[in-house]
């Protein structure tokens, strides 16, 4: 039993041990990567080649998307720039979300009718500011 | 590009102005607008949030400004206190603040290089070490010497700072007595105050790390249940916990944790004259940039808070010990504090 | 019966007030009652013990149940516990049956609610002594089994297991953090990381990120078509919720309820699990499994059931081992600590009035969540009907805000919304499934101190079998569990070629 033993003892040096679970699932990784590439290669090159997958979907917005990707960090960024100049006043938030709201707003909305754009801009105003007065204000919760 | 920038500032700025008289503060006050207090701890429940809390709201009341703490963690709390030196970001942390850095703990740099060492304010007197009722060992002496003697004592602690602190001085303390034995006294590295109770629970540790606020309840329960606890150390100097209430904590006197105290019942050398002690003390860190009327301004602020004489009881009733230190006087004794601790660590590592 | 006049009228409506309170920051994408409960904390400094503990014992119960609203409305788990509830309330929300699914989580959330404080009530002490029986190694297998629901949850086992593997992976990234038992060191990590990924990426972010803003990134690339008229019409076309969905589901229930507890009494696995493993268990011994993951109510049942289970077994470890159960009873924790009031093993014995009183407070916060939200949901239900011009650009700020303030302030946690919203994105695409690596995320980080500790303690790898009859007994089941999931699969494998050959 001495095999069984010394196969089964196992010592985990604590200066190391931050690296012992990552390993296993690393390997576990490569390994099952490994295994669906051999199964799944062949058919899926065939359908990228013969165009039956796209990566986009059919009639993608091109617009609408990349202009979600930048709107999103653009929001982020003011947000925390703002935030350090004016610090500890939830301003950051307040005066990055008004435009952030308006212009996303603005963005998806198919049909700019008198009405639906002055909901959008009421919404803008007041959606930001009554989220600052409550959260902030009232609940003292946490504000770039 | 860079311009825009500047433009964009002066304009916020110009418009905080505009906004400012709608911000109560003090007509002295260098600080404008809110205050935020940083701590390193990401727990709400433990004891720092709690000392923070308690001088946050006295300051707020002294200075007439809205003061809030967040429990963001060392290292975010670092970040936000690098990032603001006008005073509106402030830091409340510990001991671990140097002691992360003499262990070499990641993301821990010298505080003392790094930040300015603002006034202390609190000692928490509760560090300990604590042994199963059932436990051979009836005491610190009798631990030191099985170490001493060949026997393999686990100590369950947090690896990296005030929960290891202790264990390096009972490893001191074995060194001395018993050169050479003082690998007879193992780690057993875990987490929270759970993971250790749990690791005696199971007998993977001999001693523990705890504190009287948390495991003063284990050691009152009988001695046939699986859980009960004896305290053997606590790690403060017996005059810090004189300066608690009576009452001491739960049911637990003072004076029946005195005899628990360094230097009193227990002696665990730290050298050939001295005997280790170790409190716990809470202190405010500044950004380097920050300048020094703000720094004179809140020293005046809380030496206030405490001639005022209210808030050393609401910290004595939470079983704090009221320890108020300019920032200078803090500076001075923090570095005499980290340098004798250096020693110690040191000499074991050699 | 003193306790009795320690329960002022304001003792009541402080809970109420907690318990509504509660379901608005649960129902908000981002905001959860682990938050609730920590903005609402420095207000109890001023009130008295009783009525603190009654505002957050409501916050605590409202914050969690109102999780469920987002999660069925808008395919986002309001908080982590909810994730499996969107599994089957999103589909049934897409087919007009968002209030159905919305009452029949909030009867099992109400169920759950109540089963566990009579649990917590009559069995606290010596349900602390069982839990103590659970080391590392018991820990370890609780969240191995339940990470067994990613075989019975993946289209495809293969991609559902590297997609848990890949989640898992995800949450080592940062320290080994020393406040589990870890050695403070880093790994996954490049330089530049270090200054924002030292504690790794944090729970919540992700979570909205990969449900919440992924989903509108994919609703932009197809152009954010307006489809109101059509909801419209749907919100009164669905089912109509009765009673009569919870025919036969007594036995779920009662099953996940106990789990959800159960899970909630044990330290250190977190709260998400339980309705996790709930979820696993009905899947498994369904007469249905295949619908489930397809808008079924016994799917809700079950989540729901089990994450308010948690509620009363979360208290079970606070008041009798002084031990915080999950991360909302963590930072309750320090409204007793603020009090100057010790909780631990003989806190129950010390402080009986506190303790009915809190009782009462549970039961009662309970009862006015079921009431506000069974009524109210017909306008909550609404939500669906605003238009998406109006409401996603909301979402993002509310998933801001919640980022922004899960740990008390920190701009990197906004930026993680960002990197998972277009990861999510990304990964549907490629075939990663996103449900099984949210479950590897969600219990990556508790599998690995558990398992590491488990053979550095023991330094033996057989310990993880042969360490206790609980950890034989955990064995079979994750074997039983796994075996019936692969099962499932092959059934549903053959019903397929079977109505493609007819």
């Amino acid at each position: 039993m001495s095999w069984f033993s010394s196969l089964n003892t196992v010592v985990i040096d604590f200066d190391q041990s931050h690296l012992f679970f990552p390993r296993i699932i690393l390997t576990l990784i490569a390994v099952l990567g490994l295994v669906i590439v051999v199964t799944n290669a062949r058919p899926v090159l065939r359908a990228i080649r013969s165009g039956r997958y796209q990566f986009f979907v059919k009639n993608a917005d091109f617009f609408r998307l990349i202009a979600t990707l930048a709107l999103i960090p653009g929001y982020f960024w003011m947000m925390d720039f703002i935030g350090s100049v004016l610090p500890n006043m939830g301003l950051g938030f307040l005066l990055a979300s008004i435009p952030f709201v308006f212009l996303m707003s603005m963005l998806y909305c198919h049909e700019k009718t008198r009405r639906n754009v002055t909901i959008i801009v009421a919404n803008a105003l007041l959606a930001p500011t009554f989220v600052w007065v409550v959260l902030y204000h009232f609940f003292l919760v946490s504000m770039p | 590009m860079k311009t825009l920038m500047t433009t964009a500032k002066v304009a916020l700025l110009a418009g905080s102005v505009a906004a400012a008289p709608a911000i109560a503060f003090a007509a002295d006050n260098p600080i404008r607008g809110n205050i935020r207090i940083v701590i390193g701890s990401k727990s709400t429940g433990g004891d720092t949030y709690q000392a923070s809390s308690i001088i946050a709201e006295a300051l707020a009341d002294k200075i007439d400004a809205n003061i809030k703490v967040d429990a963001v963690g060392f290292s975010a709390g670092y970040q936000a206190l690098a990032r603001v030196p006008s005073g509106n970001t402030l830091m409340i942390f510990h001991d671990q603040a140097y002691l992360g850095h003499l262990y070499k703990q990641k993301g821990y740099e010298d505080p003392f290089k790094q930040w300015q060492i603002g006034p202390s304010f609190a000692t928490n007197p509760g560090n300990g070490y604590l042994v199963p009722k059932n436990s051979p060992y009836k005491n610190m002496d009798e631990i030191l010497n099985a170490a001493g003697n060949g026997q393999t004592i686990r100590v369950a602690i947090q690896p990296g700072g005030v929960s290891e602190i202790g264990y390096t001085a009972m490893k001191n303390a074995v060194r001395l007595a018993y050169p050479g034995q003082e690998d007879n006294l193992v780690a057993l590295n875990t987490g929270s105050q759970s993971d250790k109770n749990q690791a005696m629970f199971d007998g993977l540790a001999d001693v523990i790390n705890g504190s009287v606020q948390a495991n003063e309840q284990y050691t009152r329960l009988p001695a046939d249940d699986q859980k009960a606890m004896n305290f053997v150390w606590l790690t403060a100097k017996s005059s810090t916990l004189q300066g608690a209430n009576p009452e001491g904590m739960g049911q637990t006197s003072r004076d029946e944790l005195l005899q628990y105290a360094s230097g009193l019942g227990v002696k665990v050398p730290m050298d050939a004259e001295n005997d280790f002690t170790f409190d716990k003390e809470f202190f405010f860190l500044y950004n380097k940039r920050m300048s020094p009327e703000v720094v004179a301004f809140l020293d005046k602020a809380l030496a206030d808070v405490f001639a005022d004489g209210k808030v050393q009881e609401t910290l004595k009733k939470s079983f704090f010990i009221p320890n108020f230190r300019t920032s200078a006087e803090a500076q001075k004794h923090f570095q005499a504090k980290r340098d004798s601790y250096a020693k110690i660590i040191e000499n074991l590592h050699k | 019966m003193e306790f009795l006049e320690l329960l002022s009228p304001a003792f009541f409506l402080l809970a109420a007030a907690g318990s509504i309170i509660g379901i608005i920051f649960g129902a908000i994408p981002g905001m959860t009652a682990t938050m609730a409960v920590a903005v609402c904390l420095p207000l109890t400094y001023t009130l008295g013990l009783q009525e603190g503990l009654a505002l957050l014992l409501g916050l605590y119960v409202g914050g969690i149940s109102g999780g469920l609203v987002p999660a069925v409305l808008l395919n986002i788990p309001g908080t982590p516990s909810s994730i499996t509830t969107t599994f089957d309330g999103y589909p049934m929300a897409q087919r007009g049956e968002a209030e159905r699914a919305l009452k029949t989580c909030i009867v099992a959330s109400l169920f759950g609610g109540f089963f566990s404080a009579v649990i917590l009530f009559f069995f606290a002490p010596v349900l602390a002594d069982f839990a103590i029986k659970f080391s590392y190694v018991e820990k370890f297998l609780m969240i191995f089994f339940a990470m067994s629901v990613i075989a019975s949850l993946s289209k495809n086992i293969l991609m559902g297991v590297f997609s848990g593997l890949i989640g898992v992976l995800l949450s080592l990234i940062g320290t080994y953090d020393v406040s589990n038992g870890g050695n403070g060191e880093y790994r996954l990590m490049m330089p530049f990381m270090e200054d924002y990924l030292a504690y790794g990426f944090s729970l919540l972010p992700v979570l909205i990120g990969l449900f919440g803003i992924s989903t509108i990134i994919e609703e932009a690339e197809k152009g954010v078509t307006e489809t109101s008229h059509e909801n419209k019409v749907n919100l009164s076309k669905g089912k109509p919720f009765s009673f009569s969905i919870f025919k036969g589901q007594f036995g779920n229930l009662l099953r996940s309820s106990s789990i959800g507890t159960f899970i909630g009494m044990l330290p250190g696995i977190g709260g998400s699990a339980a309705s996790i493993l709930a979820y696993t268990q009905q899947k498994n011994l369904s007469k249905q499994p295949e619908k489930l993951g397809k808008g079924e109510p016994e799917g809700l049942v079950a989540s729901e059931s089990a994450n308010n289970g948690l509620t009363g077994g979360a208290l079970i470890p606070l008041l009798s081992l002084g031990i915080p159960g999950d991360s909302t009873t963590a930072v309750l924790i320090g409204a007793f600590t603020l009090q100057g009031l010790q909780v631990g093993p003989l806190f129950i014995g010390e402080n009986i009035d506190t303790w009915y009183s809190m009782i009462t407070g549970l039961m009662f916060a309970n009862i006015i969540m079921f009431i506000v939200m069974f009524y109210a949901i017909r306008y909550i239900a609404k939500v669906v009907l605003i238009p998406k011009f109006v409401l996603y650009p909301i979402i993002v700020m509310m998933c801001a805000v919640g980022a922004y303030a899960i740990n008390y302030g920190i701009m990197f946690d906004v930026w993680t919304l960002l990197i998972f919203g277009v990861a999510g994105w990304i990964f549907t695409k490629i075939g990663i499934e996103i449900a099984p690596l949210v479950i590897g995320f969600i219990l990556g980080s508790a599998a690995e101190v558990y398992f590491v500790k488990s053979l550095e303690s023991y330094g033996e790898y057989s310990i993880l079998v042969t360490k206790s009859p609980i950890a034989m007994v955990l064995w079979g089941l994750i074997i039983l569990s796994i075996v019936l999931s692969v099962m499932i699969h092959k059934k549903s494998k053959k019903q397929a070629q079977q109505e493609s050959a007819s």
